[in-house]
Order: structure tokens, then C-alpha cells, then sequence
């Protein structure tokens, strides 16, 4: 028999704090795909990703009935399509990515991820490809994502790749100029990438993952920000590590869901269940906000001095919460803190409280990094360089993966506002101070050693 | 052979009121084999199942309850006990939740719907607070029904009432309120 109480909390998780399951991600090996031929390669795809994914939505759909609980996106993240590009043309390139995009479509999935290079220690030929393709590839496809992994810590930094990166980055920024650069959004870069991630933009299917596997993502923003809210309201004294102790409890229900949904569309498909990944990941949405959750621990201006202390508060919590719930955690599981697909965030760029240099505080602390920020139009690809290294060195010397997901606004200028829509929200430029201070430090190039925390044998 | 009698009590609540009946009982020779109890708006009810050695007139049962009692306070109902095979559930075991102004008619709605369609109601229980009312229930849909028909017409049929209703699979309360493996849950 279940406790009343039990029932109506759960209830309430749902209706009125919006707990949903925000990704199923099948991820699918292509590697044998693989081929001389272009034609052969991209007819393959198309057919194992169908074969594999046909019923993913269907099943999904019936899951989202049985138990009321909605799944928001149903994707897939495919194996790094750069192993695919080895001996091939730049044509073959862009006739993969649209291979890649037709499918998605034709599996009804909203999104497909692992247009990816990794390329931390070193640069293949394919790999090179597959960047310099990336401002005709995302500007030509809808459902496509990319992402680069420039860094680990056991390989150190790529500055050569980063320096590649960010020419191309202003490359889509101008290839998707009548979208305001939106082609940008759909690419990260990532140091200590998570292989198993399944959120997008940044999913891919990585090296030591099965033939096919199904992750989940579960968030719940709104349902950790009502937790604290009514735990403040019932003790207004309470301390920080009762907050604490709050968040790790709603995130061990909110894991829990993901879990059960997971295994379970796994077993419908015949496929292993691989990983949840319990991340706050927020949308446009009022009532979906990380930055509400802030607000709600007592942070009323986001950025303001204890700001960072916050997202390392609540990160771990959750991080504790999922620990317990499940041994299968997985992704990146911590706090996101994309700032145009949270109102919460984004109204603090607007406001000025919220600065690039304390965002890259908070990323020190976060799940993942620098996501969703609007930079103007000019900056130099050396400029955007020196941001994703930074970015990459807290990741890299914390062992933690940080990603990097700016987009340069073609024409805009600091303080313009620009609206992507839906999911993808809105947000306003954010200024980027002594920008070309560093330049010649980060044109030497090269590759910055591994940190001695890699030498761990 | 064990001599078994179901029986049903129905009392203003009290405290002592298990303690007399389960006394009066054991006393007679019995072993309580089953037992529900609950308390509704200050009403006590308990059904029980109990099983004597040798065979006990129902009038004996009823009196050995009744005489640890004040004259009236109990009502007391006694039967054989036959053994009956379970309703048929092969299905799923479904929350239901219905929530909204307090108004009558409700229930005779949703049970006509639940019966008409073989949905076995196993737990149902509702709670109010000033004017809004909170129906919990425990269901078992047939395997054979739409589930999504099920709920669109559930939510037809108690439109009227203008009520938020949700029917969802006990399995999802069950993972956010306990602690045990999720692979367990979901092994038949």
C-alpha cells in the first residue's frame, strides 16, 4: 500500500513543478559504415539509424502515457562521424551530415548528435574535415549537432585545435549570419568530454560504448527550486546545509524517474540501458530556471558575491542525491548553467549583475561550462581562443569535463538582444573585457602539457 | 480442519477497540489470520478473517465481540468464511489521483466507469480540506484495455466535475518513494 502523502508528492513533482524526463538519447554505433564510398557510406547510415531508431518515439510515447510523465526529446547521438571522414572529401562530409539529418527526420527525433571530432591530443585528416565542414553543415542541416573535444586531462590542451575552432566558429556565425549566428548553438566544445552525455547539443556515442545503448537525461529545475522554497517558508532559519540535505533528497526522486523509464524503454527496444545523467537543465520556461533555484537559496542578483558558492552548493547535492538513487549515473550530472535557455540567468546579462568572468567562476564549479552566451558580433577568432582555453584549463586541471558553447552575433553589438525561440530561449551580448589582451600568448600555438594530476599510474 | 468466519466490526472510534475485539476472539480459541482496520470521520472499521480448531456458531463469534462492548456500541457481522478466487487481474496496477471542489456525484461516476470497463478498484480512499478533495485509488486495468483510452475517457467521463485526474503506473511511485533497486521494480 502507498502513503497518501507519497502519492500526492510525487503528484505534485508533476503537475506543478514540471518533472519530466527531458531526453531519451539511443546512442548507435556506425563504425561499420565505414567505407571508400561516400554513396555506400551515407546509405548505410541512414538505414542502421532507422533500423535502430524507428521505434524509439513510438515507445517513448507509450511510456510517457503509462506512467504521465512527459519526455520532453527523444534523440540520438551517434559515434564520433569523423571516423567516417578518414580518406574522404569535403562533399563527403556534407553529404554525411545531411544523411545524418535526413535520418533524425525520418525517425521523428528532434535532435541528432556526433557531427564530433575529438582531437585533444592530436588532428586526423577526417577530423580536420569534419571542422572546416562545420559552417556549411550547420548551416544547411536542422537537427544536426556538434561538438570537438580539445582537451583532457590526460592529454593536456590542443591550442592548435582551439585556434582552429574558433576561426571556424566565426565561420558559422557568418555562414548562419540571417539567423543571428544560431548555426553556433549547435556546436560545443568540450574538454574531458563525457562520452555517455545525453544531452544535446554536445551527445556523441563514445569509443568505449556498446553497439547500441539508450541514456536518459531527467532534470527538474522547478522541482528542487519548490523543494527549498517550501523548506525556507517552514524554516526560515534553516542552515545551508539543510538546503543541502533538500536537494539531495528531491534529486533521488527525480533520478529515480529516469532510471524507471530508462531500463524500461531499454527492454522495449532489446537494448542495454547505459547511463542517466541527472543534470538541471533548464529551459525559457518560468518555473524551469536554475537561476530560480538560486534565487530561492537566497541569492537574489545572480552574480552577486556568493553567487559561485551557490552552484557548487547545489551541484554537489544533486551530484549526492543521484549517487544513491542509482549506480547507474552517468553524463554529467551537475547544474547547467546555459544562459539564453534560462530567464532567470539571462535577464542577469541583461541586467549587467551577471559577467562573463563570474560565469567562468561558476563553470569552475558547475557540470559544465560556458553555454548559451551571445558574444558580439566582431570579436576576434584569438579572442574566442583565450575564452575556450580558460574554459578548458578549469575543466582540465579540476578533472572535470567543461564545455564551451558561445555564439558570436554577426553584426549585434554588447547589450543587443536577440531571440532564438523555443528551447533555445533568448539572451542579450555579453560585453567580453580585454579581449585581445592575451592574443600572443594564445597564438604561440602547440599543445599545453597534462597536468601532473595525470600522472596517476 | 480449521472452522474459518470472516467478520466485520463497525464502531465509534475509541481507543481499546482492537484490544476488545482481537481478546474476545482469541479468548473464543481463534487465530486472526487476516486483518484490515481503518478509521473514517471518527468511525472505526475492521474486517478480519479468523480460524477456529473446531466449529463455532456465528451467534457465538458475534457475542464473544459484542460483550466486550457497551450494549449498542458495536455493529457486528459474522459469516463462514469461503474461500473465493481473487478477481481477475491480469494487468497493471495503476495510481489513480483526482483532485478539485468537493461536489456529489463524484464517485458514482468514476465507479461506473471503472466497473463498466473490469477495472478493479483494490484501495480507495479520498481526504478533504475546506472545499477541495483529494480521491486516491489503487486499480488494476486489464491488460487487454487501451491505456490511453482509458485515461481520455476517464477524463471524459468525469468532466463534469471538473476534476485533475491522473491514472499512472504504481511502478513511478513506487521509484520516487522507495529505496530499493529500480531492476526489482520492473521484474514481473
Amino acid at each position: 500500500m502507498h502513503r497518501t502523502d507519497d502519492i500526492l508528492h510525487t503528484v505534485r513533482m508533476l503537475q506543478q513543478e514540471n518533472l519530466d524526463l527531458r531526453t531519451v538519447t539511443m546512442g548507435i554505433n556506425l563504425l561499420d559504415c565505414a567505407g571508400r564510398d561516400s554513396a555506400v557510406v551515407t546509405k548505410a547510415v541512414r538505414a542502421k539509424i532507422k533500423r535502430k531508431a524507428g521505434n524509439l518515439v513510438r515507445i517513448c510515447d507509450q511510456l510517457t502515457t503509462k506512467y504521465g510523465l512527459p519526455i520532453i526529446n527523444k534523440r540520438i547521438a551517434v559515434s564520433p562521424a569523423s571516423q567516417l571522414l578518414e580518406g574522404h572529401t569535403p562533399e563527403a562530409a556534407l553529404g554525411l551530415a545531411h544523411a545524418l539529418d535526413q535520418a533524425a527526420a525520418e525517425v521523428g527525433v528532434d535532435l541528432i548528435g556526433g557531427f564530433t571530432a575529438l582531437v585533444h591530443k592530436g588532428m586526423t585528416p577526417g577530423e580536420r574535415l569534419l571542422i572546416e565542414s562545420l559552417p556549411q553543415v550547420l548551416s544547411q542541416t536542422q537537427r544536426l549537432c556538434a561538438s570537438v573535444n580539445i582537451g583532457t586531462t590526460k592529454a593536456g590542451i590542443n591550442v592548435d585545435a582551439i585556434l582552429l575552432v574558433s576561426e571556424t566558429l566565426l565561420k558559422i556565425a557568418e555562414a548562419t549570419k540571417q539567423a543571428h549566428g544560431f548555426g553556433c548553438a549547435k556546436l560545443v566544445v568540450f574538454a574531458n568530454a563525457a562520452e555517455d552525455n545525453p544531452f544535446m547539443a554536445g551527445a556523441f556515442l563514445g569509443a568505449g560504448e556498446p553497439e547500441c545503448v539508450i541514456n536518459v537525461g531527467v532534470s527538474g529545475p522547478g522541482v528542487v527550486k519548490r523543494a527549498i522554497e517550501r523548506l525556507v517558508e517552514q524554516y526560515p532559519r534553516c542552515t545551508l546545509d539543510e538546503i543541502a540535505e533538500e536537494v539531495k533528497h528531491t534529486a533521488f526522486r527525480v533520478t529515480r524517474t529516469g532510471e524507471l523509464i530508462g531500463r524500461e524503454v531499454a527492454e522495449m527496444l532489446g537494448m542495454q540501458f547505459g547511463v542517466l545523467d541527472l543534470s538541471l537543465a533548464p529551459t525559457p520556461r518560468v518555473g524551469d530556471s536554475v537561476g530560480e533555484i538560486y534565487q530561492a537559496m537566497g541569492v537574489k542578483v545572480i552574480g552577486a558575491p556568493g553567487t559561485t558558492a551557490a552552484v557548487a552548493l547545489l551541484n554537489d547535492a544533486v551530484k549526492k542525491g543521484g549517487a544513491f538513487a542509482s549506480s547507474s549515473v552517468g553524463g554529467l550530472s551537475g547544474a547547467f548553467i546555459p544562459v539564453m535557455e534560462d530567464h532567470v540567468l539571462a535577464k542577469a546579462v541583461a541586467d549587467g549583475t551577471l559577467t562573463l568572468e563570474k560565469l567562468e567562476a561558476m563553470t569552475a564549479v558547475c557540470s559544465v561550462g560556458l553555454d548559451m552566451i551571445l558574444v558580439p558580433g566582431d570579436i576576434s577568432s584569438v579572442t574566442l581562443s583565450g575564452i575556450i582555453m580558460d574554459e578548458a584549463a578549469i575543466g582540465i586541471y579540476n578533472q572535470k569535463t567543461t564545455a564551451v558553447r558561445l555564439i558570436p552575433a554577426p553584426g549585434k553589438k554588447v547589450g543587443e538582444r536577440i531571440d532564438f525561440g523555443g528551447l533555445f530561449g533568448s539572451g542579450t551580448v555579453i560585453p567580453v573585457n580585454n579581449s585581445s589582451g592575451s592574443a600572443d600568448f594564445v597564438r604561440h600555438g602547440g599543445h599545453i602539457p597534462a597536468p601532473i594530476q595525470s600522472l596517476r599510474n | 480442519m480449521d472452522h474459518r468466519y470472516v467478520l466485520s466490526i463497525l464502531i465509534a472510534d475509541r481507543v481499546g477497540i482492537l484490544s476488545a475485539i482481537t481478546s474476545g476472539v482469541t479468548d473464543l480459541g481463534a487465530n486472526i489470520e487476516g486483518i484490515s482496520q481503518t478509521v473514517v470521520q471518527g468511525y472505526f472499521t475492521v474486517i478480519m478473517t479468523v480460524a477456529f480448531p473446531q466449529a463455532v456458531g456465528e451467534e457465538a463469534i458475534r457475542c464473544a465481540i459484542q460483550n466486550r462492548f457497551h450494549k449498542d456500541e458495536a455493529s457486528v457481522l459474522v459469516r463462514p468464511y469461503t474461500p473465493r478466487s481473487c478477481v481477475p487481474c491480469d494487468g497493471g496496477r495503476y495510481i489513480l489521483t483526482m483532485s478539485g471542489k468537493d461536489r456529489p456525484g463524484i464517485l458514482k461516476a468514476l465507479t461506473g466507469y471503472l466497473a463498466e470497463k473490469k477495472i478493479n478498484v483494490e484501495d480507495l480512499f479520498f481526504r478533504i480540506v475546506g472545499e477541495q478533495v483529494t480521491h486516491i485509488g489503487e486499480v488494476t486495468v486489464p491488460a487487454h484495455l487501451d491505456l490511453k483510452q482509458v485515461q481520455d475517457e476517464l477524463r471524459a467521463v468525469m468532466a463534469p466535475f471538473a476534476l485533475v485526474i491522473g491514472l499512472q503506473h504504481e511502478n513511478l511511485f513506487r521509484a520516487t518513494n522507495e529505496v530499493g533497486s529500480i531492476r526489482r521494480l520492473l521484474k514481473p
